[in-house]
């Protein structure tokens, strides 16, 4: 459904991508994570052709981005990271407008809004004006926009920002349900168990560059990491710190707890407490994590998904 | 106390915009308003020439005369003219008046007739036309005595009018008397020329005054000027705003959004320009009908010319708006050019100082304006009464059609370059 190929995009000297490849098939939900300036919404935008990228190749649908943008556009939607709306016009006038760009006659159009809304639980408030809508009402007529015209792909940024645990649910609801549709979905996101839940394949973006792809279980079987022995202290310094990650190279501190990233946990395990002993910190608790993408990750890029 | 002061005024003095509406704009205004009441130049007592159209038709030596020593006058500048040409200028607007000779103003000076000196004007300009007469009556009431002969001849005359009919004896006396006195004035001349050209004796010529263009039904020059300068002021801020619509779409998220459909991009400023355009056709329409139920201007008799007036005018303003839009980075910005714009162009165009009281360097920059061309515009239908075919209205309609173009091409250009930020 799409391919992209070697796709490069420079600002004056800055190398946003690097020149990234990847496919997706059809019906696949496929993640794209990376930390803040990776190039996740870089590769969206012009896949949303509205940047347009150095060079490289994308095709979407059958339809090459270059010489054919409308088509495309026709082919894809897109729920932008911010919310984009109207916010002194009604959910259905919102949705009147945004479904009308596409060219979806009126009737047509009427019906799909009606079912839309009650997909998203806000056919009861359709004629409120959206300045009255709670952040994340806002965030599902935000996506319910992108839907309208039934597009084939959709491009979802950040679709659950800041938005309550109900309108969350009511959100993963509804993407699972479109996937289940057949919809192709691209979906970036920084909650790892999102990406967890909903990805056929992850392609991991760091530094304008795919540095991984593949489904979750692939990822794990090529990560050198299997196991993460979480050990919270009760006297940890950054002088402490910076003793133990000579030790320990592959190690992340979060506040009082350290994060042992290991490929055999059951030798590690000891080694650590011993060399804790001999540096005098307390451990107040020991847990050990099975590998997950949050972990990956860490370990393919050095960073954390939210940094 | 002191400290907050401190803080706001370094926050003021690093605000671009606050400076601009606090200094520049004032400043700017002030220098404006000088120039266009007069003011500058005027401590030095510079006199500006204004330019007369004059049309001989009497084509004597006596008019000939008169005409060159209206010519050495430093206030007027004589420009000869046709008849014909002088009065189509007056009624299309171009000029304010002419001056006219009629034939029998060298039999007028020989037998001390009242000069057939006629001053045609546009009743819209009557300020300016009034200030010039007086310029003309002092410099033409010395015409007929600047021949020693004609003078002796028509003091004969009025003499003659005085001591009524019947009495030769004692008009014979006068005249000779009078013939002493001239050959008396005649040798004071001889032995210093000098003093005597520069000496003249002013006993008064009228011109008479006609209405070339006068007013018809309700229709004023100040009711037109009132409502034409001020609709278009106010359109202009008017439009700025509507402009501005474009960068909170811009700030909001939803021309990004808007991006994403299949919509060509040029399309979303194209759709801002008809909605700049509708709006503007409708205020503009309101405040001419308002004029006319409140005042009583009369739009009834010239519908289709108004109408096509109306809608350049709206193009030509909202393009305004919409290059405001498309190169200001945020609607302050906004905010802050099209105040300091919209009042400069007020300003030279004529909404708040009708052009006629202007120097004529104002009038002559005042064509760089929207304002200027549409209120012309308006007092073409309104009080030159000009049809909907004439040339110099065609003309007008023409170059706002022009302006709008072009201010929509050059946003066109800033809008796409600006689009390319945006992603």
């Amino acid at each position: 459904m799409i391919t992209v190929s070697n796709l490069k995009k420079e600002y004056g000297t800055v190398q946003a991508l690097k020149g990234i490849s990847f496919s997706i098939a059809e019906g696949e939900f496929y993640g794209l994570l990376g930390p803040n300036g990776a190039g996740k919404t870089t590769t969206i935008s012009i896949m949303s052709t509205i940047l347009e990228p150095t060079a490289g190749e994308v095709n979407i649908a059958g339809y090459d981005l270059r010489t054919n943008p409308i088509e495309c556009k026709k082919t894809i939607g897109v729920v932008p990271q911010e919310i984009a709306l109207y916010n002194d016009m009604s959910a259905q006038d919102n949705l009147l407008f945004w479904g009308s760009l596409y060219g979806v006659s009126k009737g047509e159009l009427i019906k799909r809004i009606d079912e839309i809304l009650h997909l998203f639980g806000l056919h009861e408030r359709k004629n409120d004006k959206v300045k009255t809508y709670s952040g994340g009402m806002k965030r599902r007529i935000n996506i319910a926009s992108a839907l309208l015209h039934q597009p084939k792909v959709l491009f979802m940024d950040e679709p659950t920002v800041g938005i309550d645990p109900q309108s969350r649910n009511l959100i993963f609801e509804v993407v699972e349900k479109l996937h289940q549709s057949g919809m192709t979905i691209v979906y970036t996101t920084h909650y790892m168990e999102e990406a967890e839940r909903f990805c056929n394949r992850i392609g991991v973006i760091d530094s304008g560059q795919i540095i991984a792809q593949g489904t979750l279980d692939e990822l794990r079987k090529s990560s050198s990491i299997k196991e993460t022995i979480a050990i919270a202290f009760a006297n940890l310094t950054d002088e402490l710190f910076q003793k133990i990650s000579l030790a320990w190279p592959e190690v992340k501190r979060f506040d009082q707890t350290i994060h042992f990233f290991t490929s055999n946990s059951k030798n590690d395990l000891a080694k650590i407490i011993l060399n804790s002993n001999e540096l005098g910190l307390d451990i107040v608790n020991i847990e050990i994590m099975k590998v997950n993408l949050e972990t990956i990750f860490l370990s393919l890029t050095g960073k954390q998904l939210r940094d | 106390m002191f400290q907050l002061a401190f803080k706001d005024l370094k926050l003021f003095f690093t605000d671009r915009r606050a400076m601009l509406l606090t200094f520049l704009l004032p400043v700017t205004l002030i220098t404006l308003f000088a120039f266009a009441f007069g003011g500058i130049g005027k401590a030095k007592n510079e006199v500006k020439e204004y330019d007369l159209p004059v049309c001989d038709l009497d084509l004597t030596e006596d008019s000939k005369t008169a005409i060159a020593a209206l010519d050495t006058d430093k206030a007027v500048h004589v420009v000869m003219v046709t008849l014909e040409q002088a009065q189509e200028d007056v009624k299309k607007g171009n000029k304010d008046c002419v001056l006219i000779f009629h034939k029998g103003f060298a039999d007028s000076l020989l037998y001390g007739s009242p000069l057939p000196v006629e001053l045609q004007y546009d009743e819209a300009q009557e300020i300016q036309v009034s200030m010039l007469q007086r310029a003309l009556f002092t410099t033409l009431a010395m015409v007929p005595y600047s021949n020693r002969n004609n003078a002796q001849r028509m003091l004969n005359k009025q003499f003659d009018k005085l001591i009524g009919g019947g009495n030769e004896q004692l008009k014979a006396q006068v005249h000779a008397q009078s013939d002493s006195l001239f050959k008396s004035v005649g040798k004071g001349v001889e032995a210093n020329p000098k003093t005597s050209s520069s000496t003249k004796i002013a006993i008064g010529s009228d011109i008479k005054m006609t209405k070339l263009v006068e007013a018809k039904e309700e229709n004023s020059p100040g009711l037109i000027q009132a409502v034409a300068g001020t609709a278009i002021m106010m359109l202009l801020f008017s439009v700025a705003a509507i402009g501005a619509g474009l960068l909170d779409e811009k700030q909001e998220g939803t021309l990004k959004k808007l991006l994403y459909s299949p919509m060509h991009p040029n399309n979303i400023l194209f759709g801002k320009m008809i909605t700049a355009n509708s709006i503007s056709i409708l205020q503009l329409t309101v405040m001419f009908i308002y004029a006319t139920v409140a005042f009583g201007l009369d739009i009834f008799s010239h519908v289709p010319s108004l109408v096509l007036m109306i809608v350049v005018t709206a193009y030509a303003c909202s393009s305004f708006g919409v290059l405001l839009a498309s190169f200001a980075k945020t609607r302050q910005q906004v905010q802050g050019f099209s105040t300091l714009i919209v009042l400069v162009m007020s300003c030279i165009g004529g909404s708040m100082i009708p052009i006629f009281i202007m120097p004529e360097f104002m009038q002559k920059i005042a064509v760089v304006s929207v304002n200027y061309w549409s209120i012309q515009g308006f007092y073409d239908i309104f009080w030159r009464t000009l049809p909907l075919t004439d040339t110099t209205f065609l003309t007008r309609i023409l170059v706002l059609f022009v302006i709008g173009s072009s201010l929509n091409l050059v946003a066109l250009r800033m809008f796409k370059k600006n689009i390319l930020q945006i992603a």
